[in-house]
């Protein structure tokens, strides 16, 4: 089996990309996979924060040093499987969070961009050779450099929006003008849906996904309700090892059983 | 009243004179060096900053990302793959797109024309590529 590549995407800031690709990433290696979890977030990285328990920082090689040629692709990533007790592996490779490393990357040239996305295919493929069966990205919101690359590199991406109009719009034209115009699969993940989602039966959650296939023609991959202790969890918490009941971790469960047997094929 | 300059008094003058003229010369020698040793390193530094210029001029066209926006959409996939596989012939190329190798080998071309890629002839294979290669510098 050749590595998956998932990219988790989304229109807009404050959709719960980080968690649901850190969560994703978890749930995947607990089913025994191995897994490598990347931080294509230079803008405003948060995977070092997450798990910044679990390494030594700073680690001996940035995602963004790798781009910049200071070192190997395979020295990128950090085997944090230990700290979770995960039944598979999860590899994690982390965007440099100083505010230098930062503005580093918003100062790159075009050619620079060039080079990055064809690292960025050059690191999937040590991932293959390492026998690394999935690829989570963590991106940028919107359209960046960093997210663009991503997509190109995936095999799907999972467009995270929250029900508010703003978003769905946003989403719309992000699928039809650079999904589609790249011709790149895509999967809807509707997140922090209203509390009568949840309140509701499966039928209601249908509901949403069909209206939600309807106005931005593309499959809907999930419905999550908006789970106020979600929210309000340390974002260093990977609620997927520390509480696998919750719905959200379920819900979340579905999402990669959907991936794994059915998109991904 | 002066004393009359014997002939030894008149030669050490003149060799005194002819010392310190010398030596005049000298240091403006020095800095006519100098000078030109600094005017071919300003040389050199204005050769490398055209050279930057040239090089950012030809990346104009860096088939970035965002630039595969701007591009057709049957040449979009021939750029996708060719950032995966870095150097490839038109038929590795549909191998990926599962199109036809024709089709490829025309897509491929008309981006060397646009100026996107390069190509080589490599015994009786011709390579397409990304180019040129940029320098990965922090």
């Amino acid at each position: 089996m050749s590595i998956k590549t998932i990219s988790v995407h989304s229109s807009r800031g404050g959709t719960g990309k980080t968690v649901i690709a850190t969560n994703l990433a978890a749930i995947l290696a607990n089913k025994g996979f191995t897994v490598a979890l990347l931080d294509l977030d230079f803008r405003a990285p948060s995977l070092a924060m997450v798990f910044s328990e679990g390494i030594k920082l700073p680690v001996k090689c940035w995602l963004n040093d790798f781009l910049n040629g200071k070192c190997d692709g395979a020295q990128v990533f950090t085997d944090v499987s230990g700290r979770y007790n995960l039944k598979g592996k999860l590899l994690i490779g982390l965007a440099n969070p100083a505010i230098d490393a930062m503005r580093n990357v918003m100062e790159k040239s075009r050619a620079w961009e060039v080079t990055a996305v064809k690292k960025l295919f050059s690191l999937i493929s040590i991932l293959n050779d390492t026998k690394v069966d999935f690829l989570v990205s963590d991106t940028s919101p919107g359209m960046q450099y960093s997210s663009v690359n991503a997509i190109v590199s995936s095999d799907i991406s999972i467009m995270v929006t929250t029900l508010d109009s703003i978003d769905l719009k946003g989403t719309e034209d992000m699928l039809s003008e650079l999904y589609d115009a790249l011709e790149k699969k895509a999967v809807i993940l509707a997140n922090k849906a209203s509390p009568e989602t949840r309140i509701k039966s499966t039928k209601y959650n249908m509901n949403v996904a069909d209206k939600l296939e309807k106005i931005l023609k593309h499959p809907v991959i999930g419905v999550i309700p908006c789970y106020c202790d979600v929210l309000q969890s340390e974002r260093t918490s990977l609620l997927a090892v520390e509480k696998p009941n919750h719905p959200f971790v379920k819900n979340l469960a579905e999402v990669a059983e959907k991936l794994e047997k059915g998109y991904l094929i | 009243m002066c004393e009359a300059e014997t002939p030894d008094f008149r030669i050490a003058g003149l060799l005194a004179r002819i010392i310190s003229e010398l030596s005049e010369a000298n240091e403006k020698l020095e800095l006519l060096i100098s000078l030109n040793r600094k005017l071919l390193q300003n040389q050199e530094k204005l050769r490398q900053t055209s050279d930057k210029i040239k090089s950012s001029e030809e990346f104009e066209f860096a088939p970035d990302v965002m630039a595969l926006l701007s591009l057709p959409m049957s040449l979009r996939k021939t750029v996708m793959v060719l950032y995966k596989l870095e150097k490839a012939t038109a038929k590795d190329i549909a191998k990926e797109t599962k199109r036809l190798r024709a089709v490829e080998s025309a897509s491929a071309n008309r981006l060397v024309r646009l100026g996107y890629l390069t190509k080589k002839r490599e015994g009786r294979d011709v390579y397409f590529c990304i180019q040129p290669q940029v320098e990965v510098t922090e």
